[in-house]
């Protein structure tokens, strides 16, 4: 079993009024960044890499790193950065990049020469997901929504030939032209840094990851929901002419662990404030999903799939409006000491059976040293339970098995 | 009411729905990014003296789109093979909005297209002092706030917007919404190299402006008519974003005035 540490690195010096009277009451894309203090942000960045830094001690598998644009949610802006400093000063763990939001990069060449720089600095460490990204982040760069799938899908094909051809060659694709693809540096891990698919569900992302074999991480969804998406990438593994088991799937769970339930009740309250926002104002629709992001909704290779994945009671991205009672007692986050947090893991882990856990440790106010606690007692005491269980339920993960070998 | 009927017009393999009504002269109505309204009052009078040709733009309502079709002047040069199919040439015309947008390019385009422009609340430019509203990332029901001055004194408001939509008709309106969304993305709502193509236009044209616009400011309007040499400018009173349905009486007037 794989185990990677993540957290959104939020920005929470701001008020809900603040969020109620920005345009739109959106925490995202509109929210004024006269909001945020760099000040406060210097020490966060700071204290934000310690922590993963401190990860390689407390013996997680890998760093997950993501990113957000325009939001004080997520203070990662350009996840390759962080990775890039993480690939100098850590040694063991893999950088899991969850990930860079394909679409909206003009020169996706350019990504495709970061994450080989980063891969060659860590010494061939880079586990490279590439995202479609939230509409939000098709506003913030202005790309036309109606494109996100199809230009996600060129610049993941243009970045691997990239990896994988001798250039000098032409690309002339639909949304992608380069008369010389040929960057000099090429990634340190052959055929290239493995790919994971990190995302919410959408069946024809699903299928598009089964059919090449790249493991598809569960971003906090629904367990049932989970098991229906579960069941879609297996169909389509299926007719791509593999089986999958638990190296095919990873999940994202918040995991916060205190010296007792008490405490960590108390701490694990930075959730609240985290990739929700301060207040947990909900976002405008238009804004995580506009008009186009959707996709064909009658592509008859993802008809099939509509309505069969069961709606997340919580409403799916950020359970905006459960109080955070109910959201415990469905465990849907995972809190408490570390006997608490270790036996209702083995639930999940038995639902989901992913061989890939991030674990969301902290978000939002949690502050640094609860963070840190919380990291000291993952090493202590929860990681082995999990590696245990792991073991015990045969959650191979994809260094184990070679799950994207083609 | 004037009689019409409804057509397919099959545009190179592309059907176009069309509605076609009245007697007279032919007269082109391009309508706004939200899609057609079908035949209001305004329309309704022009047919009184025209023979009104209103269909629904590729990609909106019941007409097919050609997958090459991505872009305002893909539009543009489209309603030329459109116009060419139904034998039509040097007809008068009214855009409305991004309808309006669409005229433009097809007059600065096609000299023998139109033989006369109207453009009402049209976008296409871009205004120096104020700014076209980003209709893609608010709601629909924010859209619609601010398209009116006053929807009290819209006659056919209710009867547009005031029921709640089937689902069909929702589907309808978000898929209108996404053609929207594939034309006038980026550049958002307008054409950079529009009012250098412009100048070359020689035909009389009117624009009519709601004074109370807040879709497309005034602002445009001025621009426009300082660019098409004679051209003028109405502006009406207490009135938003859709004149012919806010303040058809008003809208029909000046309409038939130009046209005449």
């Amino acid at each position: 079993m794989f185990l990677m540490r993540f957290t959104e690195r939020a920005y929470t010096s701001y008020t809900e009024d603040a969020v109620r009277n920005s345009p739109n009451g959106a925490v995202r894309l509109t929210f004024s960044n006269s909001n945020f203090d760099p000040q406060i942000g210097a020490r966060q960045y700071n204290e934000y890499l310690d922590e993963y830094e401190y990860c390689e001690e407390v013996g997680f598998d890998g760093l997950m790193l993501n990113e957000h644009h325009n939001t004080p949610t997520c203070l990662g802006a350009t996840m390759n950065l962080e990775a890039a400093i993480l690939a100098r000063n850590t040694k063991k763990p893999k950088i899991v990049l969850m990930g860079n939001p394909l679409p909206t990069f003009e020169n996706p060449l350019r990504v495709a020469e970061e994450i080989a720089e980063i891969d060659m600095i860590s010494n061939g460490r880079v586990v490279s997901g590439f995202v479609r990204g939230t509409g939000v982040e098709s506003l913030a760069a202005n790309v036309n929504p109606l494109h996100n799938r199809e230009r996600f899908e060129e610049a993941h094909d243009l970045i691997i030939k990239t990896w994988t051809t001798p250039g000098p060659f032409r690309w002339e694709g639909k949304h992608y032209h380069f008369r010389v693809v040929n960057p000099f540096q090429t990634p340190l891990q052959k055929p290239h840094p493995p790919v994971w698919i990190p995302g919410l569900g959408s069946p024809q992302t699903l299928v598009w990851a089964a059919e090449r074999r790249y493991p598809y991480i569960y971003l906090e969804t629904d367990p049932q929901g989970t098991q229906d998406m579960i069941d879609v990438y297996t169909e389509a593994a299926r007719e791509s002419g593999y089986e999958p088991g638990p190296e095919n799937f990873g999940y994202l769970c918040r995991i916060h662990v205190q010296d007792t339930d008490e405490k960590a009740y108390e701490s694990a309250k930075g959730f609240l404030t985290g990739n929700v926002g301060v207040g947990r104002v909900p976002m405008p629709k238009d804004y995580m999903l506009p008009v186009g992001y959707g996709g064909n909704r009658n592509d008859p290779k993802v008809a099939k799939y509509l309505g069969r994945i069961r709606k997340d009671p919580f409403l799916g991205l950020g359970l905006e409006t459960a109080t955070y009672d109910q959201i415990l007692a469905s465990n849907r986050w995972i809190v408490g000491s570390p006997e608490t947090v270790v036996r209702k893991l083995r639930e999940t882990l038995s639902v989901i059976r992913p061989g890939i856990l991030g674990v969301w440790t902290n978000d939002g106010d949690t502050t640094h040293a609860d963070t840190m606690r919380c990291l000291e007692l993952m090493g202590q005491e929860v990681l082995p339970a999990i590696r245990e269980i792991g073991a015990e339920l045969e959650l191979t993960d994809p260094f184990q098995k070679q799950a994207q070998a083609i | 009411m004037v009689a019409f009927t409804e057509e397919m017009v099959d545009v190179g393999g592309t059907k176009v729905h069309t509605l076609k009504g009245g007697s007279g002269e032919p007269l082109l109505l391009l309508h706004g990014a939200g899609g057609n309204n079908g035949w209001l009052k305004s329309v309704d009078a022009l047919a009184e003296k025209y023979t009104v040709y209103y269909p629904s733009h590729p990609g909106y309502g019941k007409s097919e789109r050609p997958d090459w079709l991505e872009t305002i002047p893909d539009m543009a040069c489209f309603y030329t093979w459109y116009l060419e199919t139904l034998g039509l040439e040097g007809v008068r015309t009214i855009g409305f909005s991004m309808g309006g947008w669409i005229a433009s390019e097809i007059a600065a385009m096609c000299g023998h297209s139109f033989s006369k422009l109207m453009l009402v609340g049209a976008a296409g430019v871009k205004p120096n002092n104020s700014e076209i509203t980003d209709i893609f990332i608010i709601s629909p029901a924010q859209v619609l706030d601010l398209m009116f001055h006053d929807p009290a004194q819209a006659p056919e408001y209710q009867a547009v917007y005031g029921k709640d939509p089937t689902p069909e008709e929702a589907m309808a309106a978000e898929s209108n919404r996404e053609m929207a969304v594939r034309l006038c993305w980026k550049p958002y709502m307008h054409d950079p190299r529009l009012t250098s193509l412009l100048k070359r236009v020689s035909i009389p044209a009117r624009m009519v402006w709601g004074k109370n616009d807040r879709i497309v400011p005034v602002e445009c309007g001025e621009i426009y008519q300082r660019t098409i040499k004679g051209s003028d400018l109405v502006v009406i009173d207490n009135c938003g974003h859709s004149p012919q349905v806010e303040r058809p009486d008003d809208f029909i007037k000046t309409a038939l005035e130009f046209l005449a």
